[in-house]
């Protein structure tokens, strides 16, 4: 129920389907924080779930929303699996698309 | 040591609102406690504004603040903040009921049963001063996941300002620095007229938001599903005690207390981004935050002054907050809250600053907004 006292969290991979990127999701990290850590190129800007710029469509696996993604995210959008990178919990392996600047790490 | 100094020295508010409440409840002139604390801060605010520290890692990078800890506390100030509503209540219900001035005992601590017109006054500005205080806590676990926001959005209830929460994370993070955000004060607008305008107009962008949402769903605005609505049941608990404990006087109380916290609040988002401008489209950056990052308003506001680097980076936890260049004012919160009660004095404080502000830090479309605001 409360995060403070869930200790079964682990580490995850998600895998950028349209650019062949892999990469690990630590434990407590969010899936934007993670990709950045990477040097993944991941488009966003507010960081806090409000502006909708990381969103991305989940093709499989599970994730966790930490907040309600359907005040940004269109209808169809939620319909169609995209989710919020900034705002997104990982449950297990993932396989996502998403539009990155570069389909490449920045070195 | 050092761990525990750094997780430490965040715990000024939860201590010294448990002193208040301690006064409240001991009576006669120790319900002032509350006020004279204020006063105190502002004093220690003043005293340590060169003061300025940066955020503690260790030579790996990693943050010494715990989580779990700082969670757990930021979690104990909801019920330390219902146990402050309840004892001015309890206070409220002995001044309308005349009980008797007596001395008693509980659990070793001696308190005066009655209370007088005055210390009932006493009483009130205490509470609502640290209840507005308080409310840093709401703005903190307003960026954290789902029990997290929900216990902001209680917290926030207790003030009756739970639109704050949404309108906080949707509107303030994505619309700071321009017109679209009512949180952010424009250049010659004072914090009297900006603590009404940017309340109602953060209630009014909840509702909208949820209007928008239930449409969306297909679904009525009178639903269950409605935040704005819901948000404001969690605050009829508070009324409710109110109006029992003593009536018209209760409501009052309750109204006092509101007004103070709510005030608090908005003077802190007047402050935190007073005059600064932000192109419509370009992405948030330090300098549209005005950072207050003394010693003592660090501590005390758990770093909510480390404005620029918060908002570029608003998922990560206090204790990592850094100083980041944004422009500062220099002094804490404490000290600039006592001149933005007096509007001449802050915009003559902030003149020099702003102007600072549109010559180094403003882009030139920046600058061309402000030429064209003028106001300074």
């Amino acid at each position: 129920m409360f995060n403070l006292f869930n200790k079964k969290r682990k580490d995850f991979t998600a895998r950028v389907n349209n650019s062949g990127i892999e990469f690990s999701i630590k434990k407590g990290k969010n899936l934007l924080t993670a990709a950045l850590e990477e040097n993944i190129q991941w488009p966003h800007k507010c960081r806090v779930g409000s502006c909708g710029s990381c969103k991305y469509k989940l093709i499989k696996g599970k994730i966790s929303p930490d907040i309600d993604f359907s005040y940004v995210l269109s209808f169809e959008e939620l319909n169609d699996g995209y989710a919020l990178a900034c705002q997104s919990s990982l449950r297990s392996d993932i396989e996502i698309e998403v539009t990155l600047k570069n389909n490449r790490r920045e070195k | 040591m050092k761990t525990f100094y750094v997780n430490a020295r965040y715990l000024i508010v939860p201590l010294m609102t448990v002193a208040t409440i301690l006064g409240i409840f001991v009576g006669n002139n120790f319900v002032w406690l509350g006020v004279i604390l204020f006063g105190f801060n502002t004093i220690i605010d003043t005293l340590t504004k060169d003061i300025h520290l940066r955020a503690d890692f260790d030579e790996s990078g990693n943050s010494y603040g715990i989580k779990k800890f700082q969670y757990a506390v930021m979690y104990f100030m909801l019920p330390t903040f219902v146990l402050l509503q309840v004892i001015l209540a309890w206070r409220i219900f002995q001044y309308t009921s005349s009980t008797p001035f007596e001395f008693y005992s509980l659990l070793g601590i001696g308190y005066q049963s009655g209370i007088s017109g005055l210390n009932l006054i006493g009483a009130t500005l205490s509470a609502g001063l640290w209840a507005g205080l308080g409310i840093i806590y709401g703005h903190e676990l307003s960026h954290n996941r789902k029990e997290g926001f929900f216990i902001s959005r209680l917290i926030m209830s207790l003030s009756g300002a739970s639109h704050f929460t949404y309108a906080h994370v949707y509107n303030h993070h994505l619309d700071l620095g321009h017109e679209d955000d009512p949180a952010t004060a424009p250049r010659g607008r004072n914090v009297y007229h900006h603590a009404w305008l940017s309340h109602v107009g953060q209630s009014k962008y909840s509702f909208d938001l949820e209007r928008d949402k239930l449409k969306k769903h297909k679904k009525s605005f009178f639903s269950l599903s409605n935040k704005w609505i819901i948000g404001y049941l969690y605050s009829l608990p508070s009324i409710i005690l109110f109006v029992w404990a003593g009536g018209i006087v209760g409501i009052l109380s309750l109204l006092v207390v509101w007004v103070i916290s709510n005030f608090l609040l908005e003077a802190l988002n007047f402050m935190g981004h007073y005059g600064l401008i932000r192109e419509h489209g370009k992405p948030v950056e330090h300098r549209h935050s005005w950072d207050n990052d003394n010693l003592f308003t660090s501590w005390f506001f758990i770093e909510i002054g480390r404005q620029g680097d918060h908002h570029v980076r608003g998922e990560t936890y206090f204790w990592e907050l850094d100083d980041v260049d944004a422009p500062n004012y220099g002094i804490g919160y404490f000290s600039l809250f006592v001149l933005t009660l007096i509007p001449p004095l802050f915009r003559s404080f902030t003149k020099k600053l702003l102007e600072d502000w549109d010559q180094n830090k403003a882009t030139e479309a920046e600058r061309k907004i402000a030429a064209q605001i003028g106001n300074l």
